[in-house]
């Protein structure tokens, strides 16, 4: 590892503060589970980390008017932990628990999850479902973008050298809404997604006329993506075990995977079919479940 | 009987390691042990004459200490190679084989990814810190009955993992306890031992 000087930010407006004046020679460290790996085993890194991991202002995890916040350092054992998440988003809760093992997700935060920019985050799908708002702070203020435009390519993100990703948003009209997410890997432990999924959709029980339905895939793209056209074909029908499952073949038309060491692309492709149809079931069977529980 | 024998060559083991650090700490002009009050909640010091190295204090197994290291310097290499607790290894040191595994403030992590500024006023249990004297941790008997191991080298990170998961769940299922020992690899395979290892800690912790 290259020496760099440490500063420890307090709050976060001092760790913007500390950006704005080191920054573009600073690098961020949070959990580090990211970070340290890259510099551990690289000949050039940062001059000077700026580390927010006593930032204590961006650890909670609250329903404001805005919706559902999750600070940026919240680590995915806490996501895991937490009630409010389990009660409203165990989509999100299961998408924690395929991240790493028990060590990485003590670690590792949602925020730094995102920050990577991988096309293979275990976090981001049932975020981009779920039509997250990524809450970025720099010295010109507070802005917020859309998950969907926060990426763009694989390990770039629109977060520019002295902006801090400070919490993410769950918007207040999807609180609650029945999500599903599905990941995957050659492994159950420790293993990167060859695909992930995730499905959000309301439902009516009755009629299974369904609304807003979000389809969100990871690792067959450059970056997190949605599925639009999977989402039209499903607005406002029924939610059959016929249209789901063409559902997840308009979405395997919409993924642009590649082949590598760990799959093929016709491969991932395949998986993309039948992993859309079954996050679709499974939002679909939450659905009726919250209904039987209300 | 040869259970005796292995608790005898433990202990003697163990007594020559803990002789070992605290004859290293004497001499050692960055290695200073505190008094039990000090050492908490303090965020790292940039030293006076370098900004890539920084002044550290931190808790290990009870005791405080005040080290001075570069910036670079993992909680791993601080362990080992500062504080001499050589107990916790390191094998892939990439947070993949979990040989590394330690508490930070009760929670277990790859100590090879932890900087250890950021150890800097929190309190580290490693696998030096379990055994009360002479005697065994519970973990650690059920591990020396059930042979929880080949070559060993996985074996503290195995019994710190088991710890963090008794800590939170006295009374694990068995898949419960493959899913929180999942971050820690064993090349030799020693897994169904390991598990037995696990099962029996569980009974052993709650007698």
């Amino acid at each position: 590892m290259r020496a760099f000087d440490v500063v420890t930010a307090k709050d976060s407006r001092h760790a913007v503060a500390l950006l704005a004046e080191h920054a573009p020679t600073a690098k961020v460290i949070a959990g580090g589970t990211d970070l340290l790996a890259d510099l551990k085993f690289s000949s050039h890194g940062p001059a000077m980390v700026v580390d927010i991991s006593r930032v204590e202002d961006l650890k909670a995890i609250t329903i404001t008017d805005e919706g559902l916040s999750i600070g940026a350092l919240v680590t995915h054992t806490a996501i895991m932990r937490s009630p409010i998440i389990n009660d409203m988003f165990p989509a999100l809760v299961h998408a924690a628990h395929t991240i790493g093992a028990v060590q990485t997700r003590n670690l590792g935060t949602l925020g730094g999850n995102l920050v990577t920019g991988v096309p293979s985050m275990d976090s981001g799908p049932t975020l981009m479902a779920l039509e997250a708002i990524i809450v970025i702070l720099s010295p010109a203020g507070r802005r917020q973008v859309p998950m969907a435009e926060f990426f763009l390519g694989p390990r770039k993100t629109v977060l520019k050298p002295d902006e801090l990703l400070a919490e993410i948003l769950i918007p207040k009209q999807n609180l609650g809404k029945p999500t599903h997410f599905l990941k995957f890997g050659l492994r159950k432990g420790q293993a990167l997604a060859l695909v992930s999924a995730a499905a959000s959709v309301w439902v009516d029980v009755d009629t299974q006329i369904c609304s807003a339905p979000r389809i969100s895939l990871g690792a067959v793209a450059p970056t997190v993506i949605r599925a639009p056209k999977a989402e039209a074909h499903l607005d406002g029908r029924p939610l059959t075990a016929d249209a789901m499952a063409e559902a997840g073949r308009i979405a395997a038309s919409e993924a642009k995977p590649i082949s590598d060491f760990r799959a093929s692309a016709g491969y991932r492709r395949e998986l993309v079919a039948v992993l859309t149809k079954r996050a679709l079931e499974g939002a679909y069977e939450l659905a009726k479940t919250k209904r039987r529980g209300a | 009987m040869a259970n005796d024998d292995r608790e005898k060559l433990s202990v003697s083991r163990r007594a020559f390691l803990k002789g070992g650090a605290l004859a290293t700490g004497a001499l050692s002009s960055t290695l200073i042990p505190l008094g039990p009050a000090e050492g908490a909640d303090r965020a790292p010091e940039a030293t006076d004459l370098d900004p890539r190295r920084s002044k550290i204090e931190l808790k290990v197994n009870g005791v405080a200490y005040r080290v001075d290291v570069p910036n670079t310097t993992t909680l791993a290499t601080l362990l080992r190679e500062e504080l001499h607790l050589t107990g916790t290894k390191v094998g892939c040191d990439r947070m993949q084989c979990g040989a590394c595994t330690v508490h930070v403030n009760g929670r277990s992590v790859y100590s090879c990814t932890v900087p250890a500024v950021d150890a800097a006023g929190t309190e580290v249990l490693t696998i030096e810190g379990l055994a009360k004297g002479d005697t065994l941790h519970p973990i650690q008997q059920a591990f020396v009955e059930h042979s929880g191991f080949q070559c060993g080298f996985c074996t503290s990170g195995q019994i710190m993992s088991t710890k963090a998961l008794l800590d939170r769940n006295p009374q694990p299922t068995e898949d419960e306890a493959r899913q929180a020992l999942s971050g820690n690899l064993c090349r030799c395979s020693a897994y169904k031992k390991i598990l037995e290892s696990v099962m029996t800690a569980s009974r052993l912790s709650r007698a």
